[in-house]
């Protein structure tokens, strides 16, 4: 079994088949993957935040944190590496919501949706196709990318796995 | 107000809030249980927001939590949270305690996860009526929100508080911890006071 390369936080990895890519216990945050089946390259990046507006200039020194700076820095990243453009798909899991009160002025618990939405969006702007997705709910993701079988899976506590 | 430039002075007199919250909090616990309750010394910490998924060990580890938000003139939120083995031997104490003759086996999930909630929305209830009184005025609480999943997913949320304006979180927390029991019960008390209300609160603790 391949080393996996746990993507931290903001982080963003790009590794070459047959290395796999890995975000442990994931909740409001997007792992989203970018691959290119033929270049043999995927990237991951673990989003935490929908938009990087009044972040100023810390969200370019960490571009994996916001969606809008993630989406093309990682883009930029895996075809730096040799992943053609044109050929890149997507696969993205992740923007839970992990706790509701109901009746309570809280905008950031509801984050993980508008994570994903906003995520969803670029992609659709860049001209990325995403292949699948496993978004939204109240349980937190395990997610593993394997660039042998280009699967994506997901594995969420006390429901087991699924690939995607 | 960055919160990576608080001075010494300013984390103590944080951690004298965790301290007089916590312990409100440990006897209100202790009262419901007829036990005592241990608390460590509190904490204050600047944690960087990357580095949250394993600064309480294992993002895989399973806890149960239970979350609260606090409003006023001062806004926070608080979470409660500890080993989901702890949680379940704290309800069969709590259920044991409070409705002796029934049989632990026959009480449904779902009483069981209302009791934990119960149990934490006392406890954070008791931290900010101490922080009320510290502070003057009142500050109004949610309904609680409980989850039970991955460590790592569950304070993903205090990411969410901090990450959009700075790099780092404020972390005010201690562990209360029961005495003369069988089972280890033990649980973490978590204030995450809002990146707008350092002002507010520095200000009335006269540390601004």
């Amino acid at each position: 079994m391949e080393k996996a390369h746990h993507v931290g936080m903001a982080e963003l990895i790009v590794v070459s088949a047959p290395e796999m890519l890995m975000t442990l216990g994931l909740g409001s945050c997007i792992g989203l993957v970018l691959y290119d089946q033929a270049a043999k390259i995927a990237g991951m990046v673990h989003i935490m935040l929908p938009d990087s507006r009044g972040a100023g200039e810390k969200a370019r020194e960490k571009p994996g944190k916001f969606a809008d700076t993630a989406v093309p820095a990682l883009i930029n990243a895996v075809c730096s590496k040799g992943a053609l453009r044109s050929r890149l798909k997507a696969k993205l899991a992740g923007g839970s919501q992990m706790f509701a009160l109901p009746g309570a002025e809280t905008d950031f618990l509801a984050v993980g949706s508008r994570n994903a939405k906003e995520t969803i969006n670029l992609l659709k702007k860049e001209g990325i196709p995403l292949v699948n997705s496993d978004v939204g709910g109240n349980k937190g993701r395990t997610v593993e990318f394997s660039t042998v079988t280009w699967m994506l899976t997901v594995k969420v506590l006390g429901k087991g796995k699924t690939e995607i | 107000m960055e919160i990576e430039n608080f001075s010494n002075m300013q984390l103590d007199a944080m951690r004298e809030v965790g301290n007089i919250g916590a312990g409100n909090a440990a006897t209100a616990l202790s009262v419901m249980l007829a036990r005592t309750v241990d608390m460590d010394v509190p904490k204050a910490e600047l944690v960087s927001i990357y580095e949250l998924a394993e600064y309480y060990g294992d993002p895989l580890k399973e806890v149960s939590a239970v979350f609260v938000r606090s409003e006023g003139e001062f806004t926070c939120s608080l979470i409660f949270f500890q080993d989901e083995e702890d949680a379940q031997n704290l309800v069969d104490l709590l259920i044991s305690h409070q409705m002796g003759g029934m049989v632990l086996e026959d009480i449904p999930a779902e009483m069981r996860d209302s009791a934990l909630t119960e149990v934490g929305n006392i406890i954070l209830s008791s931290f900010l009526n101490a922080i009320n009184v510290l502070m003057g005025g009142t500050h109004s609480i949610s309904v609680p929100g409980v989850a039970h999943d991955m460590m790592g997913a569950v304070l993903e949320v205090i990411a969410s508080i901090f990450g959009q304006t700075g790099e780092y979180a404020l972390i005010v927390d201690t562990t209360l911890k029961l005495a003369d029991v069988d089972k280890q019960i033990s649980g973490k008390v978590v204030m995450l006071p809002d990146p707008g209300s350092f002002e507010i609160l520095f200000g009335k603790l006269q540390v601004l």
